[in-house]
């Protein structure tokens, strides 16, 4: 074999001084992040839904009855998005949060390729805010392919002129689209939230899946714990507490205390989760 | 021979340029490591001279891993300290750890990337390049380990063969000081192991200090310059290889036609013989070849050959291992 040629020479000549550039690496994370094909799937099957939904809500005449949001949602497309993102804040958009957060570090980790990135080196506290980069993003991609699959099939299949408010007002297509895009930012803040917090599960595990099932877990649990009205005290704290007050910005004008709060409460969650993420990780053996 | 053989100033001769060149490229100081109640690492000093090739012996678990990876900052020792290339480990990681190439624990990729993909992520956060290198630096490390062929083949579809030698790339991705391989020949056909034996000896050619793990003793023999042996997370011995092989003298190997009846005259001798592969091998330390022959023609034992052998690592390790009872 002709093989090996082992002398190595800097290709230029010059050897750089100091950390990889921070944009170089995150661009390579965000490379990595939307080469995966599962992720790819993943925002496939996000943009499919609102259609799905759409569809079914044309051929099948079934607007009218059910949860009032759905029942505003006749001839009333620009509601679909906000519908949509309310459907898959529950359980979907939380499952592809989960899934990137888990594979941004505890799956680096099972592959050994974490090892790579702290050898090379890329500081440990810089590798966190990195891996948050990459959650981040796929997080606003998996939302806004909701959003604009939802606008798209509201306003071809569903149809109507500008949107019918849940107060019973008509805003134009312009302000219309604001409060979606509205919908979209709140929605995107609250699965960071989630992400932050798988984010620091996957800081302290090698194992992807646990990751997920600890992430989805809690949410269910929180889920479960909202149905006791004498858990009312631990409303607060939990997370989901406002998540179905993002119809709220179907109101006019918009009542915003809840989603306020809810805000607020996310970016605790983003703090908390974040600072666990780092502190686990400056003292992880990889 | 219970105590470690100090030699850490046998590659010192080769002529520093400045203070910082003269101190080892690496020097642990009772390194220890404790997971719970077990011992993996204890009371490790190590000293790794500048452009030595290091080979680290020992028995699966008897923790090569484990002081590698304290080495590289990857696990924090419970006591001790580490110095890599002059910096202290794990505080300066980000100053030492560029100029270590290093493929730790097998090599670690992504599946569902290809080869070359793989590598342009490690190029991307390798800080000894510019931005303008990564893709030039890229092909170079796939042609130095002839995977330019396979370079668009996902990760997933490579030989066990194929994924160590785009271990190595990533390794030697820019010129390093320092090239730490644990394990590199695992899962290699002899070929892929005479190559990684030509790397190693281009690598110190060049200057470059290697620090290699391995429990195959033909491996480091064959390799190194220098030899660190480990049991049981203690090193019991370090140093030159050439020293640490005339630490025990040489043997004279003698093929009879009766082995029975020669080990019995020799043993009647009282010369120091033990059996071997249908020959007898006698330690020449404290005799004289021609006494051993005597002593087998008086016995009347016919001797077909007779040959002198400098002892192998292989018995210096078998003697380190099992030695103490």
């Amino acid at each position: 074999m002709n093989g090996m040629v082992s002398r190595v020479e800097p290709p230029s000549g010059v050897r750089r001084n100091g950390p990889a550039p921070f944009w170089r690496v995150v661009r390579s994370e965000l490379g990595w992040v939307l080469r995966r094909p599962r992720n790819l799937l993943a925002l496939f099957g996000l943009a499919m839904l609102p259609v799905l939904i759409g569809t079914v809500l044309t051929l099948t005449d079934s607007a009218g009855s059910g949860p009032s949001l759905f029942a505003a949602m006749a001839g009333n497309g620009l509601v679909l998005p906000v519908f949509s993102l309310m459907m898959t804040q529950n359980l979907l958009l939380p499952l592809v949060t989960a899934m990137v957060a888990a594979d941004a570090l505890a799956g680096e980790s099972a592959h050994g390729t974490l090892r790579g990135l702290l050898l090379a080196p890329v500081g440990r506290v810089r590798l966190v805010t990195v891996k948050a980069i990459g959650v981040a993003s796929m997080i606003v991609l998996a939302v806004g392919v909701i959003t604009l699959s939802g606008v798209l099939t509201g306003l071809t299949v569903v149809g109507g002129d500008g949107l019918v408010t849940l107060s019973g007002t008509t805003l134009p297509l312009g302000p219309a689209l604001g409060r979606v895009a509205l919908a979209a930012g709140w929605c995107a803040v609250q699965m960071a939230a989630v992400g932050a917090v798988a984010l620091a599960v996957s800081a302290a595990t090698e194992h992807p899946l646990l990751v997920m099932a600890v992430t989805v877990g809690g949410l269910i649990v929180f889920g479960v714990l909202e149905a006791f009205p004498n858990l009312e005290w631990l409303k607060p704290v939990m997370l989901t507490t406002d998540w179905y007050s993002i119809s709220d910005v179907l109101s006019d004008p918009i009542r915003s205390q809840d989603l306020l709060t809810g805000l607020w409460r996310a970016c605790c969650y983003i703090l908390i989760g974040f600072s666990a993420a780092t502190a686990r990780m400056a003292t992880k053996d990889t | 021979m219970g105590e470690a053989v100090d030699t850490a100033r046998a590659g010192a001769h080769e002529a520093p340029a400045s203070a910082r060149e003269t101190e080892p490229a690496l020097r642990t100081r009772s390194l220890r490591k404790t997971y719970g109640r077990t011992v993996a690492v204890s009371d490790v000093n190590l000293t790794v001279p500048r452009g030595a090739v290091l080979g680290m012996l020992g028995p699966n678990g008897s923790g090569k891993t484990t002081t590698i990876r304290m080495l590289l900052g990857l696990t924090e020792p419970t006591s001790g300290s580490v110095e890599l290339l002059g910096h202290r480990i794990p505080e300066h990681t980000g100053r030492a750890l560029p100029l270590v190439g290093s493929l730790v624990e097998g090599p670690g990729f992504h599946p569902f990337l290809s080869g070359r993909r793989n590598l342009r992520r490690c190029a991307a956060v390798e800080p000894g390049l510019f931005g303008s290198d990564t893709d030039t630096a890229v092909e170079q490390a796939l042609e130095r380990v002839g995977l330019s062929e396979a370079a668009e083949r996902r990760y997933r579809s490579y030989s066990l063969g194929m994924k160590q030698r785009l271990g190595l790339a990533a390794a030697l991705l820019v010129p390093r000081e320092l090239v730490v391989l644990d394990e590199p020949t695992n899962g290699l056909d002899p070929a892929g192991t005479r190559e990684i034996r030509r790397v190693i000896a281009d690598l110190h050619a060049d200057g470059t200090t290697v620090i290699l793990s391995s429990h195959l003793l033909s491996e480091v023999e064959n390799t190194c310059t220098h030899a660190a042996v480990l049991r049981e997370g203690t090193l019991i011995a370090q140093g030159a290889l050439d020293t640490l092989l005339e630490s025990t003298g040489p043997s004279l190997l003698v093929t009879v036609a009766d082995t029975e009846e020669g080990l019995r005259a020799l043993r009647e001798a009282d010369l120091p013989v033990s059996q071997e592969n249908g020959d007898l091998r006698v330690d020449l330390s404290d005799n004289r070849a021609p006494e051993v022959i005597a002593a087998l023609v008086r016995a009347g034992v016919e001797v077909h050959e007779a040959r002198r052998e400098r002892a192998g690592l292989e018995d210096i390790f078998a003697r380190l291992t099992e030695g103490e009872t």
